[in-house]
Order: C-alpha cells, then sequence, then structure tokens
C-alpha cells in the first residue's frame, strides 16, 4: 500500500508561508501531478513527502502510517530527478546497480533485482550500452529502472522533462505514462507545464500561492474549475474572464459582443468565463444583435488558429479549427453556446457550469 | 531601405561547418522567423547579421550595402536576446533612456519616447519601480523596450521569449506581432519553437544541420512541407508518414501502405506524381485532418491524451503509429479499433529515400 496523505500540512520557511494547509490523498497505483506556477508551493510538497522538510503543523500518512517523525531512508520512496541524470562513464547495467551496490547488497540479490527491473521496463537488451548510445526515451527507462531496483512504495519526479525540448516532451511524456501503467506504481509528478499535466495524470492538484485550489482529474478540472484562478491556469490559450452585467434579455460580457440568453443564470454572478475553444466567430452582418468586435491578430497555427479580438473593453480569444479567412481588422459577431459558459462571483469563486455542469 | 539579403553566406569554425551555404532575402518591413532545433545554424546565421561574427564565405547586404567590415555599433541593428541585458539597479525609466541619452538625445525627446515605448509595452505604471523588483516578465518588456526606443530599422531577436513563463509568452507573441505590423520594422526572429514561428512571422526559414530547408509563409510550410524534416518539425504533432508504394487499386491509384491496406485512391494531381515516380513513399497527412469511421486505415486506439480544448489520439505502434488531433469530446478508448481517412486535400507525398515532396501538392 502505496497511499500517500497530507492532513492539514502547513509549511512556513520563515515568514514565507510555503504551504498552507494541504489536505489530499494520492490512492495507491495512481499517477497524480501537482501543477502550478513557480513558487506555488508544489517543490516544497514532493520534499516533505520525501521527508526533506518537516511540517510546521499537520500529519503526513505514507500507506496508512504517520511518518512525521520518521527520516527519508526509512520512507521508501525513490526520487527520479530532473533531467533522468545517468552517470555517463557506466553502463546502463551499472546505473541501475549503483544504488543496490552502495547499500552492500549481495551480488545474487543484485543481479536477480536487476533482472526483474530490466524485465519489468523492458532495457535488458541494452544494459550493456552507456547512456551516450542510448536514445531520449531509453535514457528514461533507465532512470526510473535506477529508482525502481530499491522497491520503493512510491516514485516522484520533479519536472523530469522540463529542460528537453518541445518535439521530445510531447513523445516522453507519453512514454512516462506508459511506463506507470505497466508498473502499476504510485508515482506523484510535479510540473509547471499544465499541458504535461494534463496529459499524464489520472488527477491533478493544482496549486497557487502555496494553496491547493482544486483536485480532480483533468478533464474534471478543466470542465469544471473551481474558481477564475484556476480557470486561467489550464488551458492554452487560456480561459476569456469577462466582466458581465444582466439585462433584459439575459447577460451580456465584452460591450455587448457577446450575450447570453437563458433563465439558467446565477443572480450573483460578476464575471463570465469562456474557453477559446467556445468562442464562436463569424462575419459581422447590418441588422445583427448585439455588438461586432474588431480583430485584432491572427495567428495561423495550421491545424487551428487563434483569434485575438477587442469587444468594449475586454480582450479576448477565439480558437478556430481549420485555418479561417479573418483579417486584422474585420468586424466578426461572436457567440458561444449557454452550455459552454462559466459563472464566477465577485471573489472567483465558481457559481456554476453551463448547464448545470 | 531595411531588407537583408544572405549571398551564398557560409560559417566555419574550424572543421565544423556551422553554416553550409545560405541564400535568403528579407523584405523591407517583413517578419522573418529563422527556425529549427538546435544546431542547425539559426543563431549562427543572426551572429553574422548583427556583426558579432564575420562570414566564412559570402556577403550580407542590407539595402544593397554589403555589410563586410561594418562593425555591429553601425549596423543600424536592435538586438534583443534570450537573457535581457537589464541595468538592475536603475528604475524602469532609466532603462529604457539609456539608449537615446547615451545617444545625445534631448530630454524632451528622450521623454516623448519614453511614453511612447512604455505605453506600447504596458509599462506605463512600472516607470518609477526599480528592475531589481520585477518579475522575468517584466524584465523581457523591458529588454524589448529598451531595443524598440532607439528605433532601429532592423530589429533582431533571439528566443527572446523562452525564458517566459507559457501565460505570458501567449501574450507576447500577440503583442510582438501587432507592434510589428503596426510599425513595419524589418524584424528576424530566431526560434526553436514552431509554434511562435507559425504564429507570428510573415514567413519562416526552415534551417537544418546548417542547411536551409525550406522558406515560406507559415501555412505554405504546414500545407506544403519541401521534405519529410519540415513535415516533421512543423506542427504539434508534426505530421503522419506512412512507409508504402504506389498500386492500381479499384478506384484510382493508391499507396499500399503494407499491413494497414491500401489508401484511400489518391487525388488526381498526386497520382499522377506518384505513378511517375513509381518507387518507395511516404504517404503524409495532417493530425488534424482526419475523418472517423469512413472507409480508411483500421487502426487500434493505443494511447488518449485530452490536453484542453484538444484530444490528441495515438493509434497503431510502430512503423505503423498515426496521431490523430480531434475536439476534447471525441470519445475515444484505448483498445478499440476505428478507421480513418485522411482528407483527400491534405495527403502529402514524399519519395522514401531522399525525403523530398513529390510535386502535386495543394
Amino acid at each position: 500500500m502505496a497511499e500517500i496523505a497530507f492532513r492539514n500540512v502547513t509549511k512556513r520557511f520563515g515568514d514565507t508561508l510555503a504551504v498552507d494547509d494541504a489536505s489530499f490523498t494520492v490512492a495507491d497505483n495512481e499517477f497524480f501531478c501537482f501543477f502550478g506556477p513557480p513558487l506555488s508551493g508544489k517543490s516544497t510538497i514532493l520534499r516533505l513527502i520525501l521527508g526533506l522538510e518537516t511540517p510546521d503543523a499537520g500529519e503526513i500518512l505514507i500507506g496508512g502510517r504517520p511518518v512525521n517523525g520518521v527520516g527519508p531512508a526509512a520512507r521508501n520512496i525513490a526520487m527520479v530527478f530532473q533531467n533522468l541524470a545517468l552517470f555517463p562513464h557506466m553502463t546502463a547495467a551499472d546505473n541501475v546497480r549503483f544504488p543496490l551496490v552502495e547499500r552492500r547488497l549481495p551480488e545474487a540479490e543484485i543481479a536477480g533485482r536487476l533482472a526483474a527491473v530490466a524485465e519489468k521496463l523492458h532495457i535488458g537488451h541494452i544494459l550493456h550500452k552507456p547512456p551516450a548510445q542510448l536514445s531520449g526515451g531509453e535514457r528514461q527507462r533507465v532512470a526510473i529502472a535506477r529508482a525502481l531496483v530499491r522497491d520503493p512504495a512510491a516514485y516522484l519526479m520533479d519536472d523530469p522533462i522540463s529542460a528537453l525540448d518541445a518535439r521530445l516532451r510531447e513523445e516522453t511524456r507519453v512514454e512516462l505514462k506508459r511506463i506507470q501503467r505497466e508498473l502499476g506504481r504510485t508515482l506523484v509528478y510535479v510540473t509547471h507545464d499544465q499541458e504535461e499535466a494534463m496529459s499524464v495524470a489520472d488527477r491533478m492538484a493544482i496549486l497557487e500561492g502555496g494553496r491547493i485550489r482544486q483536485v480532480g482529474a483533468p478533464a474534471e478540472v478543466y470542465d469544471r474549475p473551481a474558481s477564475v484562478t484556476v480557470a486561467r491556469l489550464l488551458g492554452s490559450p487560456m480561459m476569456n474572464i469577462l466582466r458581465s452585467a444582466t439585462s433584459e434579455a439575459g447577460l451580456e460580457a465584452a460591450g455587448g459582443a457577446i450575450r447570453i440568453a437563458g433563465a439558467s443564470v446565477p443572480s450573483t454572478v460578476a464575471e463570465i468565463g469562456v474557453r477559446p475553444e467556445d468562442v464562436r466567430v463569424d462575419p459581422w452582418r447590418d441588422g445583427l444583435a448585439g455588438r461586432p468586435a474588431r480583430v485584432f491578430e491572427v495567428e495561423p497555427l495550421g491545424g487551428y488558429t487563434v483569434v485575438t479580438l477587442d469587444a468594449g473593453e475586454a480582450r479576448l480569444r477565439a480558437l478556430l479549427r481549420g485555418q479561417p479567412d479573418i483579417r486584422p481588422e474585420a468586424l466578426v459577431a461572436l457567440s458561444c453556446e449557454p452550455a459552454r459558459v462559466h459563472y464566477f462571483a465577485a471573489g472567483g469563486s465558481a457559481l456554476g457550469h453551463g448547464n448545470g455542469r | 531601405m531595411s531588407s537583408i539579403r544572405l549571398d551564398n553566406l557560409v560559417k566555419r569554425f574550424g572543421d565544423f561547418a556551422a553554416l553550409k551555404t545560405m541564400d535568403l532575402e528579407i523584405a523591407d518591413g517583413e517578419f522573418m522567423a529563422l527556425l529549427g532545433p538546435s544546431g542547425c545554424g539559426k543563431s549562427t546565421t543572426m551572429n553574422m547579421v548583427a556583426g558579432m561574427e564575420e562570414p566564412s564565405e559570402g556577403r550580407i547586404l542590407f539595402g544593397g550595402r554589403d555589410m563586410a567590415g561594418v562593425p555591429m555599433g553601425r549596423r543600424g541593428v536592435g538586438f534583443v536576446f534570450q537573457n535581457y541585458a537589464i541595468f538592475t539597479h536603475m528604475t524602469v525609466r532609466q532603462n529604457l533612456a539609456y539608449g537615446p541619452r547615451m545617444r545625445g538625445a534631448p530630454k524632451s525627446e528622450v521623454e516623448r519616447r519614453v511614453a511612447a515605448v512604455a505605453d506600447l509595452l504596458q509599462l506605463g505604471p512600472l516607470l518609477e519601480r526599480r528592475a531589481d523588483r520585477l518579475s522575468v516578465n517584466i524584465l523581457q518588456r523591458i529588454a524589448i523596450g529598451r531595443s524598440a526606443i532607439l528605433e532601429p530599422a532592423i530589429f533582431l531577436l533571439d528566443e527572446p521569449l523562452s525564458n517566459v513563463d507559457a501565460a505570458f509568452r501567449a501574450v507576447m507573441r500577440t503583442e510582438l506581432k501587432h507592434l510589428q505590423r503596426q510599425f513595419r520594422q524589418t524584424m528576424v526572429y530566431v526560434t526553436h519553437d514552431q509554434l511562435e514561428a507559425m504564429t507570428m512571422a510573415d514567413r519562416i526559414a526552415v534551417m537544418d544541420h546548417g542547411v536551409l530547408q525550406q522558406v515560406g509563409t507559415p501555412l505554405d510550410v504546414y500545407n506544403n512541407p519541401a521534405n519529410v524534416f519540415v513535415a516533421r518539425f512543423i506542427g504539434a504533432p508534426g505530421m503522419n508518414l506512412l512507409p508504402g508504394r504506389p498500386a492500381e487499386g479499384d478506384r484510382g491509384l493508391v499507396v499500399d501502405l503494407g499491413p494497414l491496406g491500401a489508401s484511400p485512391p489518391l487525388p488526381d494531381r498526386l497520382a499522377a506524381a506518384a505513378r511517375r515516380h513509381g518507387g518507395p513513399l511516404l504517404y503524409g497527412f495532417r493530425p488534424e485532418a482526419l475523418e472517423l469511421g469512413r472507409p480508411g486505415l483500421a487502426l487500434p486506439v493505443t494511447f488518449v491524451e485530452r490536453i484542453g480544448a484538444r484530444a490528441v489520439v495515438h493509434f497503431g505502434d510502430g512503423a505503423t503509429a498515426v496521431k490523430g488531433v480531434f475536439a476534447n469530446d471525441v470519445g475515444l478508448a484505448v483498445g478499440e479499433t476505428v478507421t480513418l481517412r485522411p482528407d483527400r486535400g491534405s495527403v502529402r507525398l514524399f519519395d522514401a529515400a531522399s525525403g523530398r515532396a513529390l510535386a502535386g501538392e495543394g
């Protein structure tokens, strides 16, 4: 059992509240991501799990057992370091054996464990090679094998692929997810890259300013963000947050360029949120209700196009499929399905999502 | 005139050719991106344009004038690096005013320019703040402002956004593009990020291993890549490329994709090109240009990444691996087998040996 739980854990460094009253449970065999901007507290949480930091308040449990007073070595948790560093002068086999040799385990046991972990990670055929002769994915497997050879209850990764270029990151994160599924071990993963977090996590915790703002499956957090803060941290381009006013027809935002009809609008709504992919853009025609928006810039991505728009006081973005013929300065009509609108109160907390989603 | 011409440009460092013959014309007022992976020669090219390195061979012309022997300070270029050079003990205002003051601009002129640049880059409220108290995002804005305030005819930017966070990067992309469209400086922008090049540039010069691979508008290089390097490098994910051979099908020429069976019939122009070619091919199509459930390639779903608005779905494995990009509510699950049909207009063919595109695109 490698369930990891925090109960109201707080950690201060001097005057700085690094982790503020954090409570969560990482389930056994789960791929759990901590995601947040720099200094949001995610690396401190990792260090608290490892036992490299002691909480000022609250309780940490691993496998149901309180570990506040337990040192790092006795927690049986492995860390895979940033950039998956391997010793360049050793073969893959010697890299994997290293933690066991260091602990002076008998040679027969080392050989047995090496064979077992090599089979699990499909690296038997490359064990004789030095890291320089391995592909990025192979190096990754070797680095994970080295962490797993000690047979830890869980393993942790702190932004392990942030130094790779974009194309390699896309491939590596999929590989990581596959490995974790094959191994079926608890993996706690820290990243500042929202795309990476959504791609790999079974569940994720969104951190900001030392506080856990929301915990859930990526799709759940993306579709039903608990607050404006969370809504803006996930998604690229980020969610449009627009001040809104109720009118007789329903709700108006962006100087009247967006109008939401319907009775399900919460009465205390201060701002609405609309994802760029949910903004519809049509040519403006005289006689249309509402007001037009003006195209500020058009950015082609190939398969998609990002259109930045000015409407009233607001600047918003639309993510359109394909390569539509839209030019800067053009006047356009905006619309969105009521079911795709998010409603927020004055303080930023969510009041509801579309048709009760 | 602020056009730039690179004429048979070569740069060697000892035995290593960092740039193996580059010819490129950048028009007055154009936004040109130099795009490629690390080691492709893009920064070497930029350094020669700036005057920081001497070419081993060839010429660099600004508006027809040869720049050989002209030092960096006399080329009239503004330069913004990845690692912004900011005086941290000065305020934002002092940082912005530094360049024009050093050049002896009158006080009223300096003030006017600082106000204008601060307004453009939304630095107005921060003008009296000390630079050492500001975030990386703001520092990069100041660095761009310090260069822009000198109103250079040619603006060179080397990975200026790689240290700022993702959300801010998206905002800066839009703003930089808008600024350049308004002021029409000639801009050369070095990046390894295809997204930055696609979203901002008028044209992209794609480079690899010291060789220019293709020059074209963003949609040109996306829609009609000249070779498999460009096809894979542009797009996220890059183009799908499946090995095969031309074969006669019941309804016209197809590509025999081995274990995947036959492709849908090729459009006429591609069919003619494939017939002329006759040999091993790569059958290419964009992940975004796939229709589900139409007769086509039958493949198992091996992995699904739901990433915000999109779902990146992985099909098959190894040499027959294909990626598709769909809306996030596509509802495919690992293990099920589906049929995929590449949009007819999006199919491209490449010679398997050389990697070059076969004529007949678009």
